[in-house]
């Protein structure tokens, strides 16, 4: 029996060059409210303060979270898991109590004051299921970004993580220690 | 105006606020339900288009529904973006539906600058500029009409100027930017560097620039080579007295003194010739000039450019070492915007030495060769001028004066100069098509005496820009996503064609300026025969042979290139159209002009006591005065402008991170910015983003952001051999507000 797709996203995190593209790719295709973004790009430092490249970039957006805090503490079940990995608000059933926005760790979500509801990444649901990539991954000049279906061993997510761990990049998901099962994995070389 | 500047990721404030939220009527939650559409809907329209939030021109497609656009996506085809946009391509769509964009044709009221307009009619505002410009004709002769054009269009605005019989074209593209480095280059090597900025970064092993912040002033494609020849493992060495994005991403990082990058590059000449890292093949075969060289930078040792540009003399020989030991697959990157201290062609001379040095030409991982398409772009309007008809002289002396200069781009800086002069005659007429003299100028009271002189000024542009604060009639033009412009061909590594139709219809009243070109020349008494879009299209696709559905489909057509690309790498014997037909390490065309034959160093002006050098360039998400009142990149930057100011000296003006301040250039001040006090500059220099410290408040965000415009503050020298501008030697102090 085939199991479910679990849709999950890898940021090839030397390549980013922090263009910012995918914010806005973001920001247009979901008409995502004035001065907010559902990713964001950072600027970090290494501990090695010298090294000429101690800047990097890191991306991030909501983490998909196979046990999700936004999720448990969702009044209504609008918050929910999907079979197929993404977390999503259905704003139908969102009554705004922003629950969600103040329990994620990520500090993924925000509040929609035009709609009323929570607001988040949603993988780009439903494009994605109409063959498109989504969007902050189609315009991502340097490639940083790469999507799909992990249980897919052919998938490029899973060859992408099987190259890394063979290569013996650098993999981590952000704050695996509080137990949320994050599905965004970052890879260094 | 509420204030813009609040915490990205704000949910605190918002919950603060929540009061005011939970008040939202629930049918209102259900009328923008964005998450649920889908692309199966039928209503979905599909167009082709070219970029022009920039000058690139990236292959893009757009998405509406419904009526509006709701996405535009890079074309996978296009060989200028394969597929991607950059944050500025994205935000296009902001633009388009941007509150604070020209709609009506405007004529002032008030005093030039003072901002008072009234709305007119298209009739009225041609037959104006119409009977104003053939006024003007009459009285000082045709050569008082002039043209500073850029964008699309400019070609519309080209033939204007070429039926009324005016050499005055001036495309600021030039002087305030390239000239100096297509110059340089073709004076080494014979032919210019060109906007396909042929660097091949997906197959180089170690790739070098001076300043050309190639990952922040992006042009998707050559961005796109260069971060995979990173992925690749090659080496990016990065000189820039300032840390930027590029300088991140490099394995060197040399925080040179600003002013003293030919210092730099006569030291690693000096020190690839003696410790013979150069490809002693390419030299022989291809390179003239050598012992001359060899001569002439005998003092210029690596210890000798450590004590000018702070680079120490290790590092410099260690660069060396890594573009030898990649050689050929390295290139040194001859930069871009070239106007900083006047000797910018020497200084991409230089560049051209040590490439050739490296034999790094027309073999992968160096640079590659572009080339052409076999089609004759049809004129708008067949010009006929009468035989024996005296040539006009030019206002800027492209061609003349400055010889280099190519007389189909022009020199900007020296028209404007000639505007003011009144000399060699009096020029009372001046189109801007997208084009912003304030914001690129230098020296706000200098361009206000300049528009003075003139009897019209005309501006076509999609916002009301300080130039058109000081125009006489003001033209609003579609957008790229409303209009459709002629079939372009765009040289390349492999060549295309570009195709734009209209994304929606016009939102408000607004033409392109094809159109509005054909009204204003019917209006002087033109009776030439204007040929729509439509039917250039049809003769340029009937010379391809192809049909109209290629590009309806893909936005290009891409011709199949097989060889020809990498001609060294493929043995093929090696053009150069120089003088001695070599790669010219020696310029006898220099020579022959009076100018160094072998670029020599001198040593300019330094800032003293307070002073800053003012340096200032692009951020990724910004596109020169172009793109600041798009709110979703200036919420990219939290709607910050930010002063890079070095750690020492700020500590010594008592200037603390985040605090307010200004740039003071003797009794000019700069609107505020905001102190980014930090070591990753140089302690000669202060950065500024280009673009901001807006005079008109038509753009309205533009206009709050405040900041600082390097255009009031930078130098107008020249650079005697391109005739360029040369903006890097200016100094300013700061001071806290």
């Amino acid at each position: 029996m085939s199991k479910n797709k679990k849709y999950v996203m890898v940021y090839a995190i030397d390549r980013c060059v922090d263009c910012k593209a995918c914010m806005v790719a973001c920001k247009a295709q979901w008409e995502v409210p004035e001065d907010y973004f559902r990713t964001h790009i950072d600027e970090k430092y290494s501990p090695d303060k010298l090294a000429a490249n101690r800047k990097y970039f890191l991306p991030s957006q909501c983490n998909h979270c196979d046990e999700a805090p936004c999720v448990s503490v969702c009044p209504t079940k609008a918050s929910h898991k999907r079979e197929d990995g993404i977390v999503y608000v259905d704003r139908d059933i969102c009554i705004g109590c922003k629950y969600c926005i103040v329990s994620c760790p990520y500090d993924a979500r925000f509040f929609n004051e035009e709609v009323g509801v929570a607001e988040k990444c949603t993988f780009c649901l439903p494009w994605i299921q109409e063959g498109h990539q989504p969007a902050c991954v189609t315009t991502c000049l340097s490639n940083t970004r790469i999507f799909g279906d992990i249980n897919d061993p052919n998938s490029e997510v899973s060859k992408v993580l099987a190259e890394a761990k063979k290569n013996k990049s650098k993999i981590w998901k952000l704050r695996e220690d509080l137990g949320t099962e994050p599905n965004i994995y970052y890879v260094q070389s | 105006m509420v204030s813009l500047k609040m915490t990205r990721r704000g949910f605190l404030n918002t919950a603060a606020i929540s009061a005011a939220a939970l008040s939202i009527p629930f049918s209102l939650k259900r009328s923008v339900a964005s998450d649920n559409k889908s692309n199966n809907d039928k209503k979905i329209h599909i167009s082709q288009n070219w970029c022009e939030m920039c000058f690139w021109g990236c292959g893009v497609t757009a998405y509406n529904r419904e009526g509006r656009v709701f996405k535009l996506e890079g074309q996978p085809k296009c060989p200028k973006n394969y597929g991607k946009l950059c944050a500025r391509g994205n935000s296009g769509i902001y633009q388009l539906y941007d509150p604070d964009r020209l709609k009506k044709p405007l004529i002032r009221t008030g005093k030039r600058g003072e901002g008072k307009f009234r709305e007119a009619t298209y009739e009225e505002a041609i037959a104006y500029v119409a009977e104003k410009t053939n006024k003007a004709i009459e009285e000082y002769g045709k050569g008082t009409v002039s043209l500073i054009a850029h964008g699309s269009g400019e070609h519309a605005f080209i033939n204007l100027m070429e039926l009324i019989g005016s050499p005055n074209i001036a495309i600021p593209a030039y002087s305030q930017c390239t000239g100096s480095r297509d110059i340089g280059w073709w004076l080494t090597f014979g032919r210019p560097y060109t906007t396909s900025e042929p660097i091949d970064g997906a197959n180089s092993k170690c790739m070098m620039f001076f300043g050309r912040n190639v990952l922040e002033a992006v042009m998707v494609g050559e961005a796109q080579r260069v971060t995979e020849g990173l992925a690749k493992g090659a080496k990016l060495i990065y000189v820039d007295p300032r840390y930027s994005k590029t300088a991140a991403k490099a394995d060197i990082w040399a925080k040179i003194k600003p002013g003293t990058d030919l210092a730099l590059m006569l030291g690693m000449i000096n020190y690839i010739v003696n410790a013979k890292l150069y490809n002693a093949d390419f030299v022989d075969e291809y390179c003239s000039g050598f012992d001359e060289l060899k001569e002439a930078v005998k003092d210029n040792t690596p210890e000798w450019a450590e004590k000018e540009t702070d680079v120490p003399a290790e590092t410099i020989k260690n660069i060396c070492h890594e573009l030898a030991s990649a050689a050929p697959a390295c290139a040194i990157g001859p930069g871009r915007r070239l106007t900083r201290y006047g000797d910018d062609t020497q200084h991409v001379r230089a560049i051209g030495i040590l490439n050739a040095l490296m034999g790094s030409w027309d073999t992968p991982g160096a640079f590659y060769k572009i080339s052409g398409m076999n089609v004759t772009i049809p004129h708008i309007c067949e010009i006929e001028h009468a035989k024996g008809e005296e040539e006009i002289e030019r206002v800027d002396g492209a061609g003349s004066e400055y010889r280099l200069a190519p007389k189909n781009l022009g020199l900007e800086n020296k028209l404007m100069k000639g505007i003011l002069a009144g000399k060699p005659y009096p020029v009372k007429v001046l189109f801007a098509y997208g084009t912003n003299l304030f914001q690129h100028y230098p020296d706000y009271e200098e361009c206000k005496q300049i528009v003075n002189k003139l009897d019209l000024l005309v501006t076509c542009d999609i916002y009301l820009t300080e130039t058109a604060l000081y125009s006489d009639v003001i033209f609003p033009e579609s957008t790229y996503l409303e209009r459709k412009d002629p079939i372009s061909v765009v040289a390349e590594k492999y060549p295309y064609v570009k195709y734009r139709e209209p994304a929606t219809a016009p939102l408000y009243n607004t033409i392109g300026a094809y159109e509005l070109v054909e009204r204003i020349a019917k209006k002087m008494g033109f009776n030439n025969h204007f040929k729509t879009v439509d039917e250039v299209n049809k003769e340029i696709l009937e010379q391809l042979g192809i049909s109209i559905n290629v590009l309806k489909k893909d936005g290009v057509y891409v011709k199949p290139i097989f060889d020809g690309i990498y001609p060294q790498a493929e043995g093929k014997e090696l053009e150069f159209n120089t003088p001695s037909g070599n790669v010219e390490l020696y310029s006898t065309f220099c020579e022959r002009l009076g100018f160094d034959p072998i670029p020599k160093y001198t040593k300019h002006e330094m800032p003293k006591g307070n002073e800053f050098r003012l340096l200032f360039g692009r951020q990724s998400f910004h596109t020169h005065a172009r793109t600041q009142n798009n709110r979703w990149l200036l919420a990219l930057h939290n709607f910050e402008v930010k002063a890079w100011i070095p750690k020492g000296k700020a500590a010594k003006l008592g200037i603390m991170n985040g605090d307010k301040v200004r740039l003071v250039k003797g009794d000019k001040k700069s609107r505020e910015l905001i102190a980014y006090v930090t070591d990753e500059i140089h302690e000669d220099a202060v950065f500024i983003p280009h673009g901001f410290g807006r005079l008109s408040e038509f753009m309205e965000l533009a206009y709050e952001m405040g900041g600082a415009s390097d255009s009031n503050l930078c130098s107008n020298d020249t650079d005697p051999i391109s005739g360029a501008s040369a903006f890097h030697n200016a100094f300013v102090k700061i001071e806290k507000v």
